[in-house]
C-alpha cells in the first residue's frame, strides 16, 4: 500500500466545472440516496483536477449531504484515489504477487532510476509521480503497472525504456 | 415484557426473551458473550467478529449480536471448539496491539484484557515488527485517542453518527492502517462527547480529565443522581481514599437507565464530579468571624428565636425530596415564610433533544409535590417585612440581576447561610454554616419527567460537614425530625404522590410518579 496521507489543501475553493456538474446531475438522478455518489464523486472531483484536496473533500460532503468524515474514509480506502497533486505521468506499479514473481521488482527499480524519484514521490518539474499500488486485476499478463488512465503489461526493462521514450 | 422461548445454552436450558439477539438475550439472564462492536444503543455493525458462537444446524460460526434467538435453539459458548473461535480472533486484535496495559487507563474494566485472560491466553505468532501507530491524539473535547490500542470496532464513530449526529469521527485508510481519525482540522465538537470513552471497549479513547489519575480497581462506586439539570441521568459515583488524603470523588459514569438516561450523560454533568471536590465550604462564621459549626449554629437559633414569624428560608431546589420537607418543618416552626424562587436556575437556551435541560436545579419536582412556593414577587414581598432570612443552600446569584435584587433586599437584615459550597453569600453572610453536598448524603430526588431516583451517599464527611437534614435539626434546637425514615414516613402520609413509594425498595431505575415502576 502506498505511504499514507492525510488530506492536503489546494488554498482554493473547489467546484464541479460545467462539464462534471453536468454529469453530477445525471448521477443524481440514480440512486434514491445522495450518499450513493460518494465514489463517483469523487472521481470526478479527481477527472476534473487530477487529484483530491482537503477543499473538494468538504465540497463533495456539503453536496452529497453526508459528514465530510464518510468522505475522507472512502477517499483514503481506495488507493485510486489521489489525495496529493501528481505529475503529468502518474505510473502506479502493481506490487502484488503475481506481477512481483514475473520481476515486477526490477520494473520498479529500472523506473527508480530512470525517474529519479522514490515510490510515493513526484519529480520537481511536476512531470512524474511513481507509486506502488496492489493488485490491479491484470496479473495473467504481469509485470504490469497503469500509467495514467492505460495499462502496460508484459513489461520489460526494454519495454519501460520504450514507454518512457515515446512520452511526449 | 414480549413472549419468553426456550433455549439451550452448553447445555443448559434457559428460558430468554424473544425477538432479542443472542447477546441481549443471554445479558438478561446473566450470560456475557465477549463482543466489542455491538452496543444496544447503536445497534449491530458485525464488523468485530469476537461474538462468534457455535449454533446448532448452522452452517458455521454465527456472529451473536445479529443472531435472533429461537424457540429451541442451541447454542454453545464455552466448549473447546468455541473457545478457539475467540482465541483466533484475540489474536487477530493483538497483532498489533502495543500491550501498554501497565499504563492504560482502560486496565481493569478492558474487554480485550478480560477476554484474553478467558479465552486468549496464547503466545504470539508474530516474527515482524508490530505497526507503530499515535498515541496521545487530542480529538478535541477532552478526549484522548490512542491508535494502537484501537480494535476498530467503529463504537465511537457510530456513537457520533447516530446519537449526536455529528459525526466527527471516521475509520480511514484500510488494513494494518487503518485507523480512527478526525477530518484535520476539525475536531471532536459537540456535548456528549466523553461517552466515547466510556463505550469505547478498550482503552483507545481516554478521558484528558480522568487520564492517570486512577487505577479503576481501587475506587469504589456508588449508584447515584448526576445534579447537572432537571434530566437527573443516573450515574455511578466513582470515589476513592488515597493513603494520607481526603476522600474525593474521581470520576461520574452515566449508569444504565431505559427509563433516563439510556446509556449515555452529557459532558458537563459528567465533569460537574469535580464540583464535589472544589470551591467547598467548609468553615462556620457566626458575627461575621470564624467559628465553631456549634457556635455558629447556637447563633442561628437565637436570631431565629427573636425573629419568630420573621423569618424566610428559601432552599435549595436541588436538595432532596426528604431535606425539603425538613426544611418546610423548619419554616413552619419559626413561623416563617418558605420559598423555592430558583428562576436563576433555568438556562435559557441550554436545553437539547437529547438529554440536557435548560433547568439546572435537580429537583424542582418536588418544590412542587409539597407545595413550596417558587414565585419571586412572593418571595420579594415576604423578604421586604424580613428580620432573618436563612438561605438553605439556593444560589440566587445566578443571574446578574437577581444577585442585585436581593442584595439590595437582604441588607440590614441577619443572613445565614446554610451550604455545600463557596458562593457569593458563603462571605456576606453574618452566619454561615457548611454542610454536606449530594455525594455525601442519601435522599431522593424527582425529575423533569416525574421519575424519583435515589441519591445514595458516596463519601462521609463526618468531620466538617454535617448533612443539611442535621443541620436543619439543629437550627430547630432539635425540635423537628430530620431522621431520613420518619421523614420519608410523613412525606408518604402527607403527599398524595408519594403515598405509594415503598421507601425500601426503590428501583434502581427509578420510580415514574405518573405511571408506577417501570
Ligand atoms: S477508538 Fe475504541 S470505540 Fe473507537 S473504533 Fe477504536 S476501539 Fe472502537
Ligand atoms: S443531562 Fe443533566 S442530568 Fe444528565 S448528565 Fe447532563 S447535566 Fe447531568
Ligand atoms: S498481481 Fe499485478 S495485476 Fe494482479
Ligand atoms: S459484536 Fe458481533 S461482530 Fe462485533
Amino acid at each position: 500500500m502506498s505511504a499514507e496521507v492525510k488530506p492536503t489543501r489546494a488554498n482554493k475553493p473547489f467546484v464541479f466545472n460545467a462539464e462534471n456538474e453536468a454529469k453530477f446531475q445525471k448521477l443524481l438522478t440514480r440512486y434514491p440516496d445522495t450518499a450513493a455518489l460518494n465514489l463517483p464523486g469523487l472521481w470526478l472531483i479527481q477527472q476534473q483536477d487530477g487529484w483530491i484536496s482537503y477543499e473538494a473533500m468538504e465540497y463533495l460532503a456539503e453536496r452529497i449531504n453526508i459528514p465530510v468524515t464518510q468522505v475522507y474514509e472512502v477517499a483514503t480506502f481506495y488507493t485510486m484515489y489521489n489525495l496529493q497533486p501528481v505529475g503529468k505521468y502518474h505510473f502506479q506499479v502493481c506490487r502484488t504477487l503475481s506481477c512481483e514473481l514475473r520481476g515486477g521488482e526490477e520494473i520498479l527499480a529500472h523506473l527508480t532510476k530512470k525517474l529519479g524519484i522514490k515510490p510515493g514521490e513526484t519529480s520537481k518539474d511536476g512531470r512524474y509521480t511513481l507509486t506502488k499500488v496492489e493488485c490491479l486485476g491484470s496479473c495473467g499478463s504481469g509485470p504490469m503497472f497503469q500509467l495514467n488512465d492505460d495499462y502496460h503489461e508484459w513489461l520489460t526493462v526494454e519495454k519501460v525504456d520504450e514507454i518512457l521514450a515515446k512520452l511526449p | 415484557m414480549s413472549k419468553l422461548i426456550t433455549m439451550n445454552v452448553d447445555g443448559q436450558e434457559l428460558q430468554v426473551e424473544e425477538g432479542k439477539n443472542l447477546i441481549d438475550a443471554l445479558s438478561a439472564v446473566g450470560i456475557h458473550i465477549p463482543h466489542f462492536c455491538y452496543h444496544p444503543a447503536l445497534g449491530f455493525d458485525g464488523n468485530c467478529r469476537m461474538c462468534l458462537v457455535e449454533v446448532e444446524g448452522a452452517r458455521g460460526p454465527q456472529i451473536a449480536c445479529n443472531t435472533p434467538v429461537k424457540e429451541g435453539m442451541k447454542v454453545s459458548l464455552s466448549s473447546e471448539s468455541s473457545m478457539n473461535l475467540r482465541r483466533k480472533v484475540l489474536e487477530f486484535e493483538l497483532i498489533n496491539h502495543p500491550l501498554d496495559c501497565p499504563i492504560c487507563d482502560q486496565a481493569g474494566e478492558c474487554k480485550l484484557q478480560d477476554y484474553y485472560m478467558e479465552a486468549g491466553l496464547s503466545k504470539s505468532r508474530m516474527e515482524v515488527e508490530k505497526v507503530a501507530k499515535e498515541k496521545n491524539l487530542d480529538f478535541g473535547c477532552g478526549v484522548v485517542h490512542d491508535q494502537e490500542r484501537c480494535v476498530l470496532c467503529a463504537r465511537c464513530v457510530r456513537f457520533l453518527r447516530k446519537y449526536t449526529k455529528t459525526a466527527e469521527l471516521g475509520i480511514v485508510n484500510r488494513c494494518d492502517k487503518a485507523k480512527v481519525t478526525t477530518f484535520p482540522e476539525k475536531p471532536i465538537n459537540n456535548r456528549y462527547a466523553l461517552n466515547v470513552v466510556d463505550i469505547c471497549p478498550v482503552g483507545a479513547m481516554t478521558s484528558r480529565d480522568f487520564r492517570f489519575k486512577q487505577r479503576v480497581w481501587f475506587m469504589s462506586s456508588e449508584k447515584s443522581v448526576c445534579h447537572g439539570c432537571a434530566k437527573g441521568c443516573s450515574i455511578y459515583v466513582d470515589h476513592n481514599q488515597e493513603k494520607y488524603k481526603a476522600e474525593r470523588v474521581y470520576r461520574f459514569r452515566p449508569r444504565e437507565n431505559a427509563q433516563v438516561n439510556g446509556h449515555f450523560m452529557c459532558d458537563a454533568g459528567r465533569l460537574s464530579y469535580r464540583k464535589e471536590n472544589e470551591n467547598r465550604l467548609t468553615t462556620a462564621k457566626a458575627s461575621e468571624r470564624f467559628e465553631a459549626v456549634d457556635i455558629a449554629t447556637s447563633q442561628a437559633v437565637a436570631l431565629l428565636s427573636a425573629a419568630k414569624g420573621k423569618a424566610v428560608f428559601i432552599v435549595s431546589p436541588s436538595w432532596t425530596t426528604e431535606q425539603m420537607a425538613v426544611a418546610k418543618s423548619l419554616a413552619t416552626h419559626y413561623d416563617g415564610y418558605l420559598s423555592g424562587y430558583a428562576d436563576g436556575y433555568i438556562v435559557k437556551g441550554d436545553g437539547d433533544d437529547l438529554l440536557l435541560k435548560e433547568d439546572k436545579a435537580a429537583n424542582r419536582a418536588s418544590l412542587e409535590l409539597l407545595g413550596i412556593s417558587t414565585d419571586r414577587q412572593k418571595l420579594i414581598s415576604n423578604l421586604k417585612t424580613a428580620e432573618v432570612v436563612v438561605v438553605l443552600n439556593n444560589d440566587l446569584s445566578l443571574t446578574a440581576s437577581d444577585k442585585r435584587e436581593f442584595e439590595a433586599l437582604f441588607a440590614g437584615k441577619q443572613v445565614i447561610f446554610v451550604g455545600s459550597h463557596r458562593i457569593a453569600l458563603a462571605d456576606s453572610a453574618q452566619t454561615v454554616i457548611p454542610c454536606a453536598s449530594y455525594t455525601e448524603y442519601a435522599g431522593v430526588v424527582v425529575n423533569v419527567d416525574s421519575i424519583l431516583q435515589e441519591v445514595t451517599c458516596a463519601i462521609e464527611k463526618e468531620c466538617f460537614a454535617r448533612r443539611p437534614e442535621q443541620v436543619m435539626a439543629a437550627l430547630s434546637g432539635n425540635a423537628i425530625k430530620a431522621e431520613l425514615g420518619a421523614v420519608r414516613q410523613q412525606l408518604s402520609a402527607s403527599v398524595p404522590a408519594l403515598a405509594q413509594v415503598d421507601w425500601n425498595a426503590i428501583p434502581e431505575n427509578g420510580l415514574n410518579l405518573k405511571g408506577g415502576a417501570q
